[in-house]
């Protein structure tokens, strides 16, 4: 947990600190796959408390959930229909499913070691 | 080492998922809003206007053209400048009322009560004042009279009708009853303006008993404005183009 957070902390740094940006055309499609990204690194983090961490498939959810996240994106703004709302709610609902797990994983770790 | 491994995966991951958020903030992105019927409709609108009147200043560019034109024509052939200097002066003298000018239109005849016997007290409900004759004109202009005379005086911009005791002024003329008010224009339109129940001549008529006769006319002759025109005060500004 506290891990991921610093490295999101480490990774806003950096990325304020390097001159790269990329157009500002694209900036919803990169914001729905931050959101996908973001959920799976809390699935992974979910996963490592849980102790069933994969390396194959957090790499597959990371990168194919964030591309497809994109797509979703890209192909709503080509029909004119908004489907990049379907990865919001999805990322984002996973994420708070995520979150509420780890929550609970954490906190009974802490009552058993007490 | 095993157990180590997610985290520095994990710790990895996050730190490209911050580099992300990091250059996504950077680019500094107004929010995004989903596209509502109402906000469609408003920029819709905004672009109809703006493109009426882009149609609108076309038409004025066209006309620029067109005069610019007549006058390149000019420089071109130099015996047309005559025929558009005279067709000019045609113009001018025409919206100045310094021509005849003839067409539809309606002939009012106005003249003071006729009875005899004189009902009621004042003797001024009884004949026709300045200001009848004022609003009737008025009322004919509203309707679109394009030119007016008064017993053959010429309505202009600068007429006065005056009252001078049982005779009327105009043009520094005097004129008596019975009045003859000429008008070009549509007839049905300028018949209704001054015929319909509530208008000034039909009050004039109907509560005063004042000779009140108006009549629809195939032609109309409407004679020239023939007095001068002295501009002793006004100055003309001189307009840039």
């Amino acid at each position: 947990m506290f891990f991921a957070l610093i490295g999101i902390l480490i990774g806003a740094v950096i990325g304020f600190l390097l001159p790269y940006t990329y157009n500002s055309a694209y900036s919803l499609y990169v914001s729905v796959a931050i959101l996908a990204c973001l959920d799976s690194v809390f699935g992974g983090i979910r996963a490592n408390l849980e102790d069933n961490f994969s390396i194959e498939i957090f790499l597959s959810g990371f990168f194919g959930n964030s591309i497809l996240a994109a797509f979703l994106a890209y192909i709503g703004d080509q029909l004119g229909v908004p489907l990049y709302y379907a990865a919001i709610i999805t990322f984002g609902g996973r994420i708070f499913d995520n979150f509420a797990a780890i929550r609970r994983i954490w906190l009974r770790k802490r009552k058993s070691n007490k | 080492m095993k157990n180590n491994n997610p985290k520095i995966i994990l710790a990895f991951f996050s730190i490209l998922v911050g580099m992300l958020i990091a250059s996504q903030i950077k680019l500094q992105v107004d929010l995004i809003v989903p596209v509502t019927i109402k906000s469609f409709e408003d920029t819709q609108n905004e672009i109809n206007l703006i493109n009426s009147e882009i149609i609108e200043l076309n038409g004025i560019i066209k006309q620029k053209e067109e005069e610019l034109q007549i006058l390149e024509n000019i420089l071109v052939d130099d015996r047309n400048i005559e025929d558009i200097l005279l067709e000019d002066l045609k113009y001018n003298m025409t919206i100045s009322g310094r021509t005849t000018l003839e067409g539809p239109g309606i002939q009012i005849v106005m003249y003071d009560n006729m009875d005899t016997v004189i009902e009621g007290f004042d003797l001024n409900d009884y004949i026709i004042h300045d200001v009848d004759i004022l609003n009737v004109i008025n009322d004919l202009k509203i309707a679109g009279a394009e030119a007016i005379s008064i017993n053959d005086q010429r309505v202009i911009s600068a007429s006065e009708i005056k009252c001078g005791g049982p005779i009327i002024r105009i043009n520094d003329r005097s004129i008596a009853t019975p009045f003859v008010i000429k008008a070009i224009g549509d007839p049905k339109l300028l018949m209704a303006s001054v015929n319909a129940p509530g208008t000034y001549g039909d009050t004039l008529r109907s509560v005063f008993a004042i000779g009140f006769e108006p009549e629809a006319k195939d032609k109309v002759v409407i004679p020239a404005y023939i007095g001068g025109f002295s501009y002793k005060y006004a100055n003309s500004v001189e307009e840039g183009d």
